[in-house]
């Protein structure tokens, strides 16, 4: 059966098709339930577990099996869009964004975790179209909320409309980080010393999970006032971007400049002044970028 | 001194109406949740309090009193308004009607309520609601440990380069005491640890040790209302409780260290630079 998207990727010069998108975002909620209990399946059982760039970035069977199976039925009905994914990254396909109708997946955000049986678990997929992201979906395995959000229609956390939290003052409010992959002394001082500066602002509080994606979901929620991180990956923000500016929020760049997708570090908060003002208290940790390949960027 | 010679009946009684009372007052958090909430600051602007913590608790004490007249109570709110906070023989119930305050003030979805109960200064069962994932944790000295009628047992990892562990920076922000808290981060972070986590509430961090999620939990500046019931579920999942200084358990220093096991413990324990803060039953300045 051919999609609707398939007509509209022969127009490819006719701007978007708002319907076409709202199908694709369906397909990616059927996509990501049904990865999620893939998931919770797993969770139960063994697991092969190895390291990817340090000891503590872990992947499993799991995280491949999953992107496979979303990657195989979402290509399969639209065959003329680009996919990018934390696994095929890995296994070396370009991780660059064109003007093409482009999927952006983390098969499973909190890896260590699901390692764990920890249960912070999340499927996050991501779609952007000339370049702009367009549609958000993460899906908790653990308990099945799931979270979602399109461009210009809302953000909403099974069926209930998101509102962030709109706490302008640093001293009530509560932060969520994560840690990053490298463990080196030299950048966990750097990461030790951000978090000592907004604790000591004082703030409310800082917590880590273990998962990205659902800590930026906490963001949107209201549940929380600001989050940021050094070295997460273009899969892990697509989504929750989409779903914290549709709840009212502001994503950016650690420098205060606009949101950098592939630069692998990102501050999220309820409002523009708290993301400016958490900016402000960082020293950057720098990752690689997602897209080194084609990088002529710092 | 007295020892009281106790009746078990009696035990499984208070337990079932711990359990029972545990769930009404994650039910009153949650009602709660849908309203404003206003905070109050306790000993500092943030160690919060607010009014569902006073009323979850004397929900608590009115329904133990009315049930079990001769018991004895220790409560958080009641200690904060002048209650002394001394461990007996006698049955002793010791509650925590909202552990993780700050979680419920901003509606981060950890918040736990925590009972335990002690005779002979022994701690005999343990409560722990995280009431909105609707967990309830319970254990009973030799019957094991639950989440939901599920068993609970502890990981069986013993590499600590495998391990997750749990901790929180807690309310106090002096400058020295930040330095030691971050100095301990910095020393297991780099053994290195497969990651560290806090969710926001001690009883909840402990379940988590309880149920295999992590392999170690410590904080520095918990009290006994935080860790008397996860004590029990952490120690009936097959882990056990220590001192950060690696001395046993002491419910009132406001220091704990529960680990699914001896290898994880004490490799933990090297990395720890402890302190003392002013102990739970230490005498109240007047």
């Amino acid at each position: 059966v051919a999609s609707p998207c398939l007509a509209e990727a022969a127009m490819s010069s006719a701007g978007e098709d708002d319907r076409c998108w709202a199908d694709c975002m369906d397909v990616a909620v059927r996509m990501a339930r049904r990865a999620g209990q893939v998931v919770q399946e797993a969770v139960k059982q063994e697991k092969r577990v190895s390291s990817k760039s340090t000891p503590t970035d872990l992947v499993t069977e799991a995280d491949q099996q999953v992107e496979d199976l979303i990657i195989s039925t979402l290509r399969e009905k639209f065959p003329s869009h680009r996919f990018i994914g934390e696994e095929s990254s890995a296994e070396g396909e370009e991780c660059i964004l064109t003007d093409s109708p482009t999927w952006i997946i983390d098969p499973i955000d909190g890896t260590c975790n699901f390692v764990h049986s920890f249960p912070m678990v999340a499927v996050s997929i991501g779609f952007a179209v000339k370049k702009e992201l367009e549609f958000g979906v993460i899906y908790h395995c653990f308990d099945g909320t799931l979270y979602t959000a399109r461009r210009g229609h809302g953000a909403f956390c099974n069926g209930v409309r998101l509102q962030v939290s709109k706490e302008k003052d640093i001293s009530k409010a509560l932060i969520l980080t994560e840690i990053g992959a490298k463990r080196d002394p030299a950048t966990l001082d750097i990461f030790l010393g951000n978090m000592k500066k907004l604790l000591s602002a004082p703030v409310h509080g800082v917590r880590i999970i273990g998962s990205s994606t659902l800590a930026l979901c906490h963001i949107a929620t209201g549940a929380a006032e600001a989050y940021y991180q050094f070295g997460l990956h273009c899969w892990d923000i697509a989504a929750a971007a989409v779903i914290i500016r549709e709840a009212g929020g502001c994503v950016i760049d650690t420098t205060g400049a606009p949101l950098d997708l592939m630069s692998r570090r990102v501050v999220a908060a309820g409002s523009r002044e708290m993301a400016e003002y958490v900016a402000r208290q960082l020293q950057p940790i720098s990752y690689e970028r997602d897209d080194h390949d084609q990088g002529t960027r710092p | 001194k007295m020892r009281v010679i106790f009746v078990a009946n009696v035990e499984v009684e208070a337990m079932d109406h711990a359990v029972a009372l545990a769930r009404k007052a994650g039910e009153m958090v949650r009602e709660a949740l849908q309203n404003e909430r206003s905070i109050m600051c306790k000993s500092s602007s943030v160690d919060l309090v607010t009014q569902t913590d006073q009323k979850v608790e004397q929900l608590i004490v009115s329904s133990v009193k009315e049930k079990f007249p001769t018991h004895s109570f220790i409560g958080e709110e009641s200690v904060a308004a002048g209650q002394p906070c001394v461990l007996t023989n006698n049955p002793t119930w010791i509650v925590d009607p909202v552990d993780g305050t700050t979680n419920f003030v901003h509606g981060y979805p950890f918040v736990a309520v925590s009972i335990a109960f002690a005779v002979n200064k022994e701690l005999e069962f343990g409560v722990v609601y995280s009431c909105l994932e609707d967990k309830m944790y319970t254990a009973r000295k030799g019957k094991g440990a639950f989440c939901n009628g599920q068993p609970l047992q502890v990981s069986d990892q013993k590499e600590i380069n495998q391990s997750i562990i749990a901790t929180e920076f807690g309310s106090n922000r002096e400058p020295e005491v930040v330095d030691k808290i971050f100095s301990t981060m910095r020393n297991i972070l780099c053994l290195p640890v497969h990651g560290m986590r806090g969710v926001g509430t001690a009883a909840t961090n402990m379940c988590l040790v309880a149920s295999g999620c992590v392999e170690a939990y410590y904080e520095i500046g918990i009290h006994c209302w935080d860790v008397a019931a996860g004590a029990v579920i952490v120690s009936e999942a097959g882990g056990l409780l220590m001192d950060v200084d690696g001395g046993p358990l002491d419910l009132m220093s406001r220091r704990v260290l529960a680990a699914n096991n001896k290898t994880i413990a004490e490799r933990i324990i090297k990395e720890i630079e402890v302190f003392k803060p002013t102990r739970d039953d230490a005498p109240m300045d007047k």
